[in-house]
Parts: structure tokens; sequence; C-alpha cells
């Protein structure tokens, strides 16, 4: 049992002197620090201490000996590791507890403090060796390393909260849109659906969830051009835009609707899944045919009676009396001008809500330009003998384009520049070819349009500050051409000096581009 | 020289009938003004006209539907037939149906006159 009688400190003679130097160096080059205390005294006093104790503890020896270990705590004497020691100092047992010490200079240094009893042949406990090292980085590692998870739990709380909220306000968003919303994995099974869908659509989520999207509803979803452009989308992230589908539907009817797909992206990585958006534009499309409707029937209807007085004024117009007065002659000239101008705002009205509801036909044919410019300006100049529109340059090109709107334009042109040019005489119409395009200028020498205006032209009713008292109208007629001209991928403008006379200028590509890529 | 040229006129409103009858009276056409599309087919079989006026939007039988069943008959397959209205697209209905001329309302008296002796002219010279 004793190491020591057994010769294992024997080390290499059988000096006893020889042997304890050797064992005193041992104790000394340990770095944890070890002292022994003498039970048999009072007080338990330290009667050894090894240099490493002496370093822990900032105490030099002389400090040391004679000490009760008690002086390490200075005055933090409340430590429950106390009351452990004390109790193993009575019952004679050992233990490891790990205290708070301070040094010499009143640092705190955390103790790992190993205490063993030595006992005597009867069993009394003679001494205790106390083996002490100094943890203090340990206990500061594992505070911090405390702190940092508590810090970290709250985080992750907190930000748990935060997702729930914006998983909670996307949610809601998702459910509340009028828009139905489904989300595909690459298979184009559906993810999820929101309430808009399953409402339009009158299927439960059980339905439709997990199932294939062409299989939904009687596969009422499998359109082929749909899954061409679904297919693409996640190999090459072009999106499917405003693709619009009409489908009759078993339970809710004929249905026509505009499609969006796209794939899923988050911080610029891409999923496997698709957001298809599903907008029900039945309602819209049906309210934009009746309207269109209303205004041909209203169109119709107004230029019936219109037709009848246009008819009559020409009757009388030509039976004017020789003798009659010039203010007479006037009289009528200007009646049947403002009866012209009802026809031309009855024609805008119908054209103006097409254009804005986009459903404006074209009816493309290839036409002869200069023949049609020659005929449009020879119309309009007998309507309008005043003035005298010069027509210059040739083109003898073939448009592609739409011939009654290209008239309309020209028609639209000739006829403000006449009416904004009350006192000059002339009016030119310039062609030409430029590049791919052929291009026509109208110029008059009439009152101009200020800068401030020459921006504005070309919106919906827009009139200039100045024109709405001389000139009334509606200010659709310039917005038209803009649009017809746009229709035709050209481009309309207007340069303007104030009092000098206007040039409004547009061009035609001869043959449409037809991949035009928006 | 016109004097002997017959013109059915057809269209459903009064004013534009009464207007057009007087022009063209005036002008030494024989014109019969019908508003009734109804008694059309049987007018043209009575009168053999040289040229029908058709407006398009009428009550009962419409202007392409009466277009569609001229050019069905086998003698009326070639007779002129100028279509007048102010529907947007009366040009293209008409031409669908078969008319050999349109007119848009509201018109201009030279237009009118110019067209019908358009049609006269080529049935003239179809002949």
């Amino acid at each position: 049992m004793n190491a020591f009688l057994d010769g294992k400190f024997n080390f290499s003679g059988d000096s006893l002197k020889y042997n304890f130097d050797l064992l005193t160096q041992a104790l000394n080059a340990s770095i944890s620090g070890i002292i022994i205390t003498d039970n048999m005294q009072p007080d338990n006093p330290i009667v050894f201490c090894n240099l490493a104790f002496e370093h822990m503890t900032g105490y030099t020896r002389a400090e040391i000996i004679g000490h009760n270990c008690r002086f390490l705590q200075a005055q933090d004497r409340n430590q429950k590791q106390r009351e452990i020691l004390a109790n193993c100092v009575k019952e004679g047992k050992e233990c490891v507890v790990e205290i708070r010490n301070y040094r010499k200079n009143g640092d705190l240094f955390w103790n790992e403090l190993y205490m063993s009893p030595v006992k005597n042949d009867k069993g009394e406990v003679t001494h205790f060796i106390g083996v002490q090292n100094d943890v203090t980085s340990r206990k500061n590692a594992e505070h911090d390393l405390r702190q940092q998870k508590t810090l970290m739990e709250k985080q992750v709380q907190e930000r748990t909260i935060a997702l729930k909220e914006s998983e909670a306000f996307l949610t809601s968003i998702i459910e509340t849109v009028r828009e139905g919303l489904l989300v595909l994995d690459p298979e184009f099974n559906v993810l999820s659906a929101n309430y808009h869908f399953l409402k339009t659509f009158k299927v439960s989520i059980e339905e439709t969830v997990g199932k294939q999207l062409y299989e939904l509803g009687n596969n009422q979803w499998n359109i082929p051009k749909l899954k061409e452009l679904l297919i693409k989308i996640l190999p090459t992230n072009n999106p499917v835009v405003d693709f619009e589908v009409e489908h009759d539907f078993p339970h809710i009817g004929k249905k026509l609707m505009l499609l969006n797909a796209y794939r899923v992206e988050l911080e610029g990585q891409f999923k496997d899944q698709i957001l298809l958006a599903i907008e029900d534009i039945t309602d819209r499309k049906e309210i934009e045919r009746r309207k269109d409707d209303f205004l041909s029937i209203a169109s119709h209807e107004l230029k019936t009676p219109l037709t009848t007085i246009k008819g009559y004024i020409q009757v009388l117009e030509r039976i004017i009396p020789k003798d009659a007065s010039e203010k007479f002659v006037n009289t009528f000239s200007k009646v049947s001008l403002y009866v012209e101008r009802l026809n031309t705002l009855i024609s805008e009205l119908l054209d103006v809500s097409k254009i804005q509801t986009g459903n404006i036909e074209l009816h493309m044919s290839e036409f002869d330009f200069d023949h049609l410019i020659r005929e449009t300006v020879d119309g309009i100049q007998a309507t309008f003998p005043g003035h005298k529109i010069i027509l210059q340059g040739e083109t003898k090109a073939k448009v592609m384009g739409d011939e009654s709107h290209i008239i309309q334009v020209i028609n639209n042109l000739l006829s403000n520049a006449i009416k904004y040019s009350p006192d000059a005489k002339t009016i030119e119409v310039n062609i030409a070819n430029v590049s791919e395009y052929v291009k026509v200028s109208v110029r008059d020498f009439g009152i101009g349009i200020s800068p401030e205006d020459t921006a504005k032209v070309f919106e919906r009713f827009y009139r200039g500050s100045e024109i709405q008292k001389k000139f009334p109208g509606m200010g659709i007629g310039l917005y038209i051409c803009d649009q017809i001209v746009k229709n035709h991928q050209g481009t309309l403008w207007v340069e303007s000096e104030k009092n000098k006379g206007s040039v409004f200028s547009f061009t035609l590509p001869k043959h449409r581009k037809d991949n035009d890529a928006e | 020289m016109m004097l002997n040229k017959k013109i059915i006129i057809c269209d459903d409103d009064e004013g534009i009938l009464d207007m057009m009858e007087m022009i063209l009276d005036d002008e030494g056409y024989q014109i019969i003004a019908e508003s009734n599309s109804l008694n059309l087919r049987s007018i043209i079989e009575r009168e053999s006209p040289d040229l029908i006026i058709l407006d398009l939007w009428m009550p009962m039988l419409s202007g392409d539907q009466l277009l569609r069943m001229i050019r069905d008959t086998e003698a009326y397959k070639h007779l002129p037939v100028l279509v007048i209205s102010a529907s947007r697209d009366g040009e293209t209905i008409a031409m669908d149906a078969g008319a050999s001329g349109f007119l848009a309302k509201p018109f201009d008296i030279d237009g009118l006159l110019g067209k019908i002796e358009l049609q006269l002219s080529a049935t003239n010279w179809q002949a």
C-alpha cells in the first residue's frame, strides 16, 4: 500500500537523503500547486508548499507556511465549496472542489482543489495534501460559452419570432391576394395553393396539394403550350409572362385566365420551385367587350342622323341662290365644317376606347405609300381649298401596315396643320425614305406650340393652354395618331416654335419587325 | 342618260331614305325607297333594279344577310350592291358578304354620286 515502504522511491540507491531530494525537486517541478497541512495541529496549518503554489498565489513561502488555507479566499467567505471542504476535513475524506481564490495582489483566480487525507496506523488523519490548479481561463471560457449560449438562444428566439411574424405577414398577403397562386416542384406537383385559387376553381386543398398540375380537375390544366413554357422555367429562368388561356371548366364554366410563372429565387439562389400565378380575367374582358360594343352602337346611332344632316346641308349648299349674301354662304360652310368635326369626334370616341383597352385591330396589308399620301392630301385639299398643300418628295415604297389607320394619322396631322395656321396659306408635306423606314413630315406656318406644351401634345385629352379658347376640341386626335404610329412600330414627334409654326413627323417601318422583343 | 336607271335604297332610317331619295331623284334616277328589310326581296323581283343601295344594321334582316341572299340567287349574282354603313367594320362585313362597293356614313354627295356612277357603268361594261 505504501509506495515509499515498497521501495518504489529507491530511485538509484539507498540514500534516503538523495531520494528525498529528488522527490522535492519533482514536487517543485510540478505546474500544479501542492501543499501539505498538518491536521494534528490546531487550525490545520500549511506545513509545505511547492514553487508552483507560490507562483499561483503570488505569496512567498514565508507568507504561506503556518497559515490555514482559507487565507486564499480573502473576504469571499460565503462559497458553498467551503462547506464541502469543511465536511471532508471533518470526516477525513478526499474531495475535489472549484473554489474562488485571490492572489496576493487581489486578483481572482479559480482554483481546482484536490484534497486528500493522509492517515496513520491508527487511521487518524494526520495531514491533508492539497493539489491545486489555476483553472481561471477554463472557467472564463466556460462562462463565456454559457453567456454566448444564452445570447444565441435569445437571438434564435427573437429571430424565430421575427420569422414567424414575417411568415404570418406573407401568408396573409398570399391568402388575401385576388390572384390564384400555386407553388410547383420540378415535376409540376403542387406544393401549395392559396385561398383564391381554391375559391376560383372551387376545389379543396386535398384535391390540389400533392397532385400533379396537369392532373388537377380532370386534366383541365393539361395544356401543351403551357407545358412547354413551364418546362423551360427551371433550367433557363425564362418566366411565363401574361400567357392567356381560355378553358371550359366542368363546374365553373368558361374562364379566360392570364398565367404568369416564375422560378422561385432566394438570395440569388434558385430553388427547385415554380410560382404559378393565375389571374381570372373573364369578367374584365367581358366588361371591355361590352364597353366596346356599347361605343360601337353609340357611334353608329349618332352617325345615322348625322348622315341625314350632312346630306341635306350639301343639298342646300348646291341650291344657294346666286344673289345670296356672303354671310349666308360663310354660315353654311361653317355648319358643314362643324358637322364634319362632330363626325370625327364620334369616330375618335370609339378609337380611344379601343386603344386604351388594347383592342385595336390592325388589318395589315401592303400598300403603295406614295399613292396613299397623294390621295389623302388630295382629299384634304378638296375639303380645305383655303390652304395650299404642297407635297414634296417620293419614296416609291411598298409599306406593310393598316392603310386606314395611316390615312387617319395623315388626315389628323393635315387638318391640325390647317386648323392651327389660320393666317398662313401653305402647308408642306414631305415624304422620304430613311433607312428601312418611310418618313412623313407635315409643316405649317401657324401659331406653333410652346416648349412646355410640346412634351404633352401626344397625351390623351391634353389641350394646349391657350388653344382651348380659340380651337375647341377633345384633345384626342394626336393621342390616337401617336398610338397608331406606335402600333406600327414607328415614332411620331414634333418640332415647333411659337408663332413660326410646327413640323409633325412620323416614321413607319416598311416591314414590321415581328420578333421585336419588348 | 341616267333616266332609265332604277335604284332601290334599303335603310331602316327614314331620314336617310328621304335625303337620299331627294338627291338621287334630282340626279334623274328612278328611286324606290324601302325601310323594311323584309320587303326587299319582293321589291327586287318586282322592280328588277339596276342597283341596290343597302344599309347594314337593320332590324329583322341585316344588310349582310340580305346581300348573301341576293348573291345566292342566280339571277342577281352580278347585281351591283352598294353598301352604306356607319359601322366601323362595315367595309369588311360588306365585302365579305359580296358587296360590289362600300361607302361609309356620313358621306359627301359627290362621293355618293361617284360610287353610284361607278357601279352602274361597271354593269354596262360587264353586259
